[in-house]
Order: structure tokens, then sequence, then C-alpha cells
């Protein structure tokens, strides 16, 4: 009896032992395109194998809305490796379902990984302004917070976020974010590349 | 040389030679948020040896410019100076030498130098560093000693370990940084672009970059970004970008390494460049 493609594909990956052989058999299955494919990629992110992780992702991501609801409940609380991937993927495919999630990944996720891609998803969610200004500007106030996280990474993925908001939508907290971007670009910020980032974002959003 | 970067790729390297996979190194702070006064005495005390510990660690993790943060840090480097060393003392030791390296103790060189005589592998590995962040030129001559030796004796693997006689890759880095590209610095240097261990070359190699600023030195350090081994892939990507050289920026996006540590090597590269490509860069692997 031949089995369907998804599950040839699917024992393939069970099978593979070696990187080379997981990447192909990962690859293998994000091109079959199908919702079937979900849940083993998932699976795959928890590996601790960032070469096979970045396939599934990649193959996810193809996936697109399809594949939100269940990257949305597959946080695995004690495999940050996982999490970073699954929070990656959903800010690439910046479904505004997301939004609850990357907002608390944010906010209080231990890994810094984490918490960048989570800033970076709030960046760029597929929203339309200014109908759902109210939530736009939940993810600008997300990333406000996040110019005071501990991690330059995090602080750096806000400035990104922060600043293609103001490019793209006229915001109540403008002066809020301009003020905070000010702080960043100046001596009281110890990252250099913080600084100048912010500067640039300033020069960006405000050219005079 | 931007001493806030190498400080923090100072810490992730000598994670990722620790042999373990990659992972962020804050993820380490488990304690609940402590006060930088509560951290400050913490370290003075020394009953509780992981709260030294910890409190050498945080005081340098989040730069304290407390007036006290530096005498008593230098203060904790003393144990280090008993017969028998206490070993919990010196491993609080070791994260007060770090610590001062990132908060650039200016006045801890003249103890950091005395201890790059010690018989103890890492504490000469971690001073080494610690006076590269320092950028104490005072220092070149001790380091430079380390770095002496036959060939034979620089490739010779100690006794019970996978350790050379010295700590050569922090040595050679802390020269790069230092910055003072003497002739006796170099032709110290040279010969280590040749040695057994790719990670003890790149270190060379990025050394020589940064001082001399010869472009001859770059291929190698490229190349070395494709080796199968992912370890070496990771620490040469941080030597490509503590060197701030330009150019290194393809091969850096391309490399087969996770975005986390792209961005820590780019940032190097940004900081000492100040090229808005290079933020661009960064942008497009958050």
């Amino acid at each position: 009896m031949h089995a369907s493609p998804l599950e040839g594909a699917i024992a393939d990956l069970q099978a593979a032992k070696t990187t080379p052989e997981l990447i192909q058999a990962t690859k293998n299955l994000c091109n079959l395109r199908t919702v079937g494919a979900i849940s083993a990629l998932i699976e795959v992110l928890g590996f601790n194998n960032p070469a096979v992780a970045s396939v599934a992702t990649a193959g996810l991501i193809e996936l697109g809305s399809q594949a939100v609801p269940s990257l949305l409940v597959s946080l695995d609380e004690k495999n940050y490796g996982s999490r970073a991937w699954v929070v990656r993927a959903l800010a690439s495919i910046r479904d505004p379902r997301s939004l609850d999630l990357l907002e608390h990944a944010l906010a209080t996720d231990i890994a810094p990984s984490v918490r960048r891609s989570a800033a970076r998803g709030l960046a760029d969610l597929n929203l339309i302004y200014p109908e759902e200004s109210s939530k736009l500007n939940r993810c600008l106030l997300a990333l406000l917070a996040a110019i005071k996280d501990d991690e330059w990474v995090v602080r750096y993925s806000a400035i990104f976020g922060i600043e293609l908001h103001l490019l793209k939508y006229n915001s109540i907290n403008k002066h809020q974010c301009i003020m905070g971007l000010k702080q960043l670009s100046s001596n009281s910020e110890s990252i250099k590349v913080i600084r100048l980032r912010a500067t640039l974002a300033l020069q960006r959003v405000n050219p005079s | 040389m931007n001493s806030a970067f190498s400080a923090s790729v100072t810490g992730l390297k000598t994670f990722l030679k620790s042999g373990y996979e990659m992972k962020d190194p804050s993820t380490e702070h488990l304690h609940p948020p402590l006060t930088e006064a509560q951290v400050i005495a913490n370290l003075r005390q020394t009953e509780d040896f992981s709260d030294q510990y910890y409190a050498a660690w945080w005081l340098g993790r989040m730069r304290s410019r407390h007036p006290e943060t530096i005498p008593l840090l230098i203060a904790a480097l003393d144990p280090l100076q008993d017969n028998p060393i206490n070993s919990e003392r010196r491993a609080v030791a070791l994260n007060a030498i770090r610590a001062l390296g990132i908060l650039q103790a200016t006045n801890a060189e003249e103890k950091l130098r005395i201890l790059l005589k010690k018989n103890d592998y890492s504490i000469r590995e971690e001073s080494a560093r610690s006076l590269g962040m320092i950028q104490a030129q005072a220092a070149i001559p001790d380091l430079c000693e380390l770095l002496s030796g036959s060939q034979d004796e620089v490739e010779q693997i100690q006794p019970g370990s996978a350790k050379l006689k010295e700590p050569y890759e922090s040595v050679l880095e802390a020269l790069g940084a230092i910055g003072v590209a003497s002739h006796s610095v170099i032709i110290m240097i040279t010969p280590f672009t040749k040695h057994s261990r790719p990670l003890i070359r790149a270190s060379a190699c990025r050394a020589l970059l940064q001082l001399t600023g010869d472009q001859k030195w770059a291929p190698p350090l490229i190349e070395l970004l494709q080796h199968d081994d992912p370890l070496i892939r990771r620490g040469v990507l941080l030597d490509l970008g503590a060197t701030g050289w330009m150019p290194a920026l393809p091969a850096i996006q391309a490399a087969a390494i996770e975005n986390s540590l792209k961005l820590v090597a780019l940032r190097g590269l940004a900081e000492k460049s100040e090229d808005t490509s290079v933020l661009d860069a960064m942008d497009a692997l958050l």
C-alpha cells in the first residue's frame, strides 16, 4: 500500500539522523506546501538544530496565515530556541492574530532573541490604517516600552519598529516616540550602535 | 577599539568556546531584580560567595558607575594572592577581572598586569582580555612575553587538558585592542597566523588587521567563515566584526550562522565604521 506523499515525507523526517538528512527531509516536507505539514514543521523547530529549524521556519512562513493558529498554540516554555523560531515565523507572516502573543513575548520573555523577534513582528503587522489605529497603537506602545529593555539588541529592534510606524502612520504618540529616540541617541545610552541607530531614525522621521 | 563592544563579545566567545550550544548569555540572569545598592552590599560582604559572584558579574553587565564599584572589584582580586587560593573566591575574582575590563577600570591595570604572571591559565586569560579592553599600553611587554616560545612550545598541549601553554587567543585579541602597532608587537603576533588551531590563527589575523590595516590579513578570516565546525565559524564571525573591516559585510551577511550572532558581529562593524549600510544590514536580520 502506498503512503501519501505527506505520510512519506513525515516518515522520512522521523527516520533522518544527520543534519543533512534532516535538512533534506524538512525541505521535502516544505515543498508539499500543505497545511498537513504544519505540525511536523513546528516540531522540527524544537530540535535545537538551527540549520534545520531555519528551513522549517521558511516553510511555515510560506504557508502564511494558514500556519498561524498552530503557531499561536505552540510556544514551548522550556525551549527558548524553539520559541524564537515560532516568534520569528509569526513576525514574518504578519498576521494580526499574532498581536497578543507578540506583545506578551516582547514584554516578558526571558530570551533576548525572542524579544528581538517579537519587536520585529510588532513593527509591521498587516493592519489597516486608519481603521485599525487602536491595534497599531498597541504595537507602537509595546515598542516604546521596549526601548528600556536591558538587552541592546531588543532596544535596537524596538527603534527599527518605531521608525517604521512613524514613517507609515500618523500616531497620537509621535511626540513620545521622538523623545524616546532622542534619549537613545544621547550619551545616556551606553551602547554606541543604539545611539547610531536612534540618530538615523530621527533623521528619517524628522528630516530638517 | 570600542571597548563596550569587545566586552560583550568577550563573554560570548568565552561561552562559545566552552562547547555548549549557543544561548543568550543574559538568560543566566535567574535572580530577581536587585538594586545597585544591594549588589554593592553583596559584593562587599564575604559570607555568601554566590552573592559576591553574581554581584561581580552584575556590576560589569550593568556598567555600574557607582563610586564604590571599582574599589570593591579590585579588592575582590586580593584572594588570588592567598596560598592556597580558595576556589570560590577565585571564581568571584574571575568575574571581577571581567567586570574591571568592561568598566575600563584603568586603575586596575597594575593588579591585572601582576595577574598575567599567575600560575593559573584562566586568570591569565581573563586578565589579558581585560587589559585589552582597558587598552593598557603598559601591559604590552607582559602580553608579548606570553607569546614567546618556540614553535613546538606554542603548539604543545598541556598534560591532562586540551589547553595550550598560554591563552593565546585572549593575548592576541588584547594586543589588537590596545592598538600599538610597533614592530616588536607585530613580530610577536605574526607567527600565530600559521598556528595549527583555527581560532588562534583567526585571533592573530584579527589583531594584525586591526593594528596594520593591511588587507592581506582578511582573506584567511573570510575563508575560516566556511569552516565545517560551527564553533569556529561563530568565533571568526565575531573576529571579523571586531576588526571593523567594511569589505567583510557581505561575508558576514552570507555566513551560515544564526542571526543573533551576526547582529553582534555587525554591531562591531557598525560601531567602528559608523556606516549606515551596516545598520541597514542589521535591520534585515532582526
